[in-house]
């Protein structure tokens, strides 16, 4: 029944997320808003669909990918590299004209990933990115997006992440998910950040947002120092799980506090349960999450 | 303890497509393709989340941070993580040493089964700063106040930037290996055509093995590669005769074509005792019997660098009582044409078999349509250490076809080392 209203649009091609930034930024000057093509102008969450048909890795893009997460180059593809696919689909409905609000401030509270099956690093799938209604929350209202991989008519892949914008809050709203115990995991492994992790990560994603880019721009947006992408945080858990995950699970992982760069974190994991701590204080939780099989 | 050294079961092995240097494997890692060789031979025999005694393999070019490469590779594989784990190095032998080094601890019983094998890359190699450089690198990690670590900066010249790569060189000689075959060759009078015979032979032979699908369960597919990408089918003698001379001069004999290439690969074999892999219901392709090492020197000593698989053939033979005859295949790595027939020459010529071997005739001729009969190392590439577990697997394969038989393994290695097997069926 939705799928009728929505509006359907197949891009021909991934859109460039460089100059999505920059649109991306526009609502930022005051007034600009009022202008049809930047964000801003609606009040409700457009109904569209964004489409893309024929998406493949290549291989120097995965290994890149691959590298600067973790992962081990396989001849499969790590299910948070679809995510990478599909997010300049995201930047483009965020950053349309009947967009509610600028993508730039938006907060990545929460995002699940089902792989139903290992997609292989040749072959081709189609993606599907749409928006589920505004719903209130304690510090003002999220909206997910939901995206999906299909190869042929078979869904092997989907995504869904939930956006903060920050806002009059409704205390009456629903409490996020449950905690994990994430305090009490046993330690794996220290992490130490570089600085440059954030470009890095930008580089093989294609997210520059300036946040994640120096200290300098993340001052801008309110950051003491660069921060590190959430879904390089939720990548790396997973490269660090990589020869446990079975073909077909869910990851699903709620983005507590932001990763200041450069930083040292722990890993924490035990039973399809993990977590990024600070090293210095285990109650300091900056990613908390669960894998299961699916 | 167990009485007496038990029998050891080949039950097969797992390789991935060997590339040419800086193509598909140009991004990938020691670790990422020995993991894909280990995890392919893992599903292929139902090991996932097992034990096993141990896993062994090594590469011959390897970043100082890959101090624990095997192990690192095994805990990023489906075996279970409490699988024990070591690196080995011994240049081109290393694979086939560390299936030896396996095979010995089942033969004593301290282990039950275990993975060999090997990975190199001449891709993603580690590229080292030169000397001078990195003594002012270590002369500014040693200073103490900011003035000292800042020093040693003073000395830095434009020129020291130039990286230092990994070179092929023997240290002792400062020449290349295929330099140092050019000398045996000449030596030993080995022509260019017989080369090139062999070089299209091997092409041949290897295409064949594809085609009739002998390499399916062997190898597995890895980033776009299903077959080695060295193999030419399509190659012929003219084609072949056309190449310029790489090595010895513009006389020389040895080209690209009848050299190995610079290549990336993995390989992996499963070994275990035979009570093991009947619990298991495995197959047991054929038996490793028994290994030698030899070293020739070949600075002093004028032996030819790549000569002591000639050594150590005759004395594994002494201990066995067979002779060379006794065999119905042979696996010579196909390092440079050249070296095979060098060696094969060796073997027929009584002054060599007497007077450095201390035999009293000489080994004599094998029947060469018996030599390498599914390909070698000129068509399906050489990624140094993974060329022995390569082999072995594909000898006890074409033995169990066969319904039986013996198989002898030979392997020459940078300085001056060789390394031989037998296998039986």
């Amino acid at each position: 029944m939705a799928a009728a209203t929505a509006k359907t649009r197949a891009l021909r091609s991934s859109p460039g997320t460089a100059g999505l930034y920059a649109k991306a930024a526009l609502p930022l000057i005051p007034g600009a808003s009022l202008l049809p093509f930047v964000a801003g102008g609606g009040s409700k969450i457009p109904r569209t669909v964004l489409t893309l048909d024929g998406v493949k890795a290549t291989r120097d893009e995965l290994a890149a990918y691959d590298r600067v997460c973790g992962f081990t180059l396989r001849d499969t593809l790590p299910s948070t590299f679809i995510h990478v696919k599909a997010f300049p689909l995201h930047m483009a409905l965020m950053t349309d004209g009947s967009f509610p609000f600028g993508a730039v401030g938006l907060v990545h509270l929460r995002n699940r990933i089902t792989q139903l099956r290992p997609v292989e690093a040749g072959e081709r799938f189609d993606l599907r990115v749409s928006t589920m209604p505004l719903q209130p929350h304690p510090k003002g209202r999220t909206f997910t997006i939901v995206s999906e991989a299909r190869v042929g008519d078979e869904l092997v892949w989907q995504d869904a992440s939930t956006m903060l914008r920050r806002g009059t809050g409704d205390k009456s709203a629903p409490k996020p998910p449950e905690a994990i115990g994430a305090s009490q995991l046993p330690f794996v492994a220290q992490w130490k950040l570089g600085e440059e992790l954030g470009r890095r990560y930008g580089a093989v994603s294609g997210d520059r947002n300036p946040i994640h880019l120096h200290a300098l721009t993340a001052k801008a947006f309110g950051f003491p120092r660069a921060i590190a992408h959430g879904m390089w945080t939720k990548a790396r858990c997973l490269a660090a799980l990589e020869s446990t995950l079975p073909d077909a699970y869910a990851v699903d992982v709620t983005f507590k506090r932001p990763v200041l760069l450069p930083s040292k974190v722990t890993f924490a994991a035990e039973d399809g349960r993990f977590a990024v701590r600070n090293p210095k204080d285990d109650t300091k939780i900056h990613l908390e999450g669960t894998v299961t099989a699916a | 303890m167990t009485a007496g050294p038990r029998s050891v079961a080949v039950i097969g092995g797992n390789r991935i497509p060997f590339a040419r240097s800086n193509s598909n494997y140009s991004k990938a890692s020691n670790q990422d393709m020995f993991t894909a060789a280990l995890d392919g031979l893992v599903s292929r025999f139902g090991l996932e989340g097992e034990r096993l005694g141990e896993v062994v393999g090594g590469a011959v070019l390897k970043h100082s941070r890959d101090f624990n490469l095997i192990r690192e590779c095994v805990l990023g594989s489906r075996l279970a993580a409490d699988t024990p784990a070591y690196d080995l190095q011994q240049a081109c032998g290393t694979g086939l040493q560390a299936i030896n080094l396996v095979a010995a601890k089942i033969a004593l019983g301290q282990i039950d089964a275990g993975i060999a094998g090997g990975v190199d890359t001449t891709s993603d190699a580690p590229i080292a700063v030169g000397e001078e450089l990195r003594n002012i690198l270590l002369d500014a990690n040693r200073g103490k106040s900011t003035q000292d670590k800042l020093k040693p900066f003073l000395r830095l010249r434009p020129q020291h930037f130039a990286p230092a790569p990994p070179r092929n060189e023997e240290p002792r000689t400062g020449l290349s290996m295929g330099a140092h075959q050019a000398r045996t060759g000449a030596e030993w009078g080995i022509t260019r055509e017989a080369q090139d015979e062999l070089t299209y032979q091997s092409h041949q032979r290897l295409a064949a093995a594809y085609e009739r699908g002998f390499q399916d369960d062997l190898v597995s597919p890895y980033l776009g590669l299903s077959r080695d990408q060295n193999l030419r089918p399509d190659t012929s003698l003219e084609k072949l005769a056309k190449l310029r001379p790489v090595f010895g001069g513009k006389d020389g004999t040895m080209t690209a074509g009848n050299s190995t290439p610079l290549s990336d690969g993995a390989s992996t074999v499963l070994l275990a005792s035979e009570e093991w892999a009947r619990e298991r219901d495995l197959p047991v392709l054929a038996r490793f019997v028994d290994a030698e090492t030899a070293a020739v020197d070949y600075v002093n000593g004028r032996e030819g660098l790549l000569m002591a698989p000639a050594y150590a053939v005759p004395r594994l033979l002494a201990r066995h009582g067979l002779r060379l005859q006794e065999f119905d295949f042979y696996e010579i790595h196909e390092a440079f044409a050249s070296q095979v027939l060098s060696t094969l020459k060796a073997w027929e010529d009584p002054a060599f078999c007497t007077q450095r071997l201390g035999l009293d005739a000489p080994l004599g001729s094998i029947d060469r349509s018996k030599l390498n009969v599914n390909g070698g190392s000129l068509a399906a590439g050489h990624p140094f250490a993974a060329t022995g577990g390569r082999i072995v697997a594909n000898l006890a394969k074409t033995l169990h076809e066969n319904g039986g038989g013996r198989g002898l393994i030979s392997v020459c290695a940078a300085g001056g080392i060789g390394v031989v097997a037998i296998l039986e069926a």
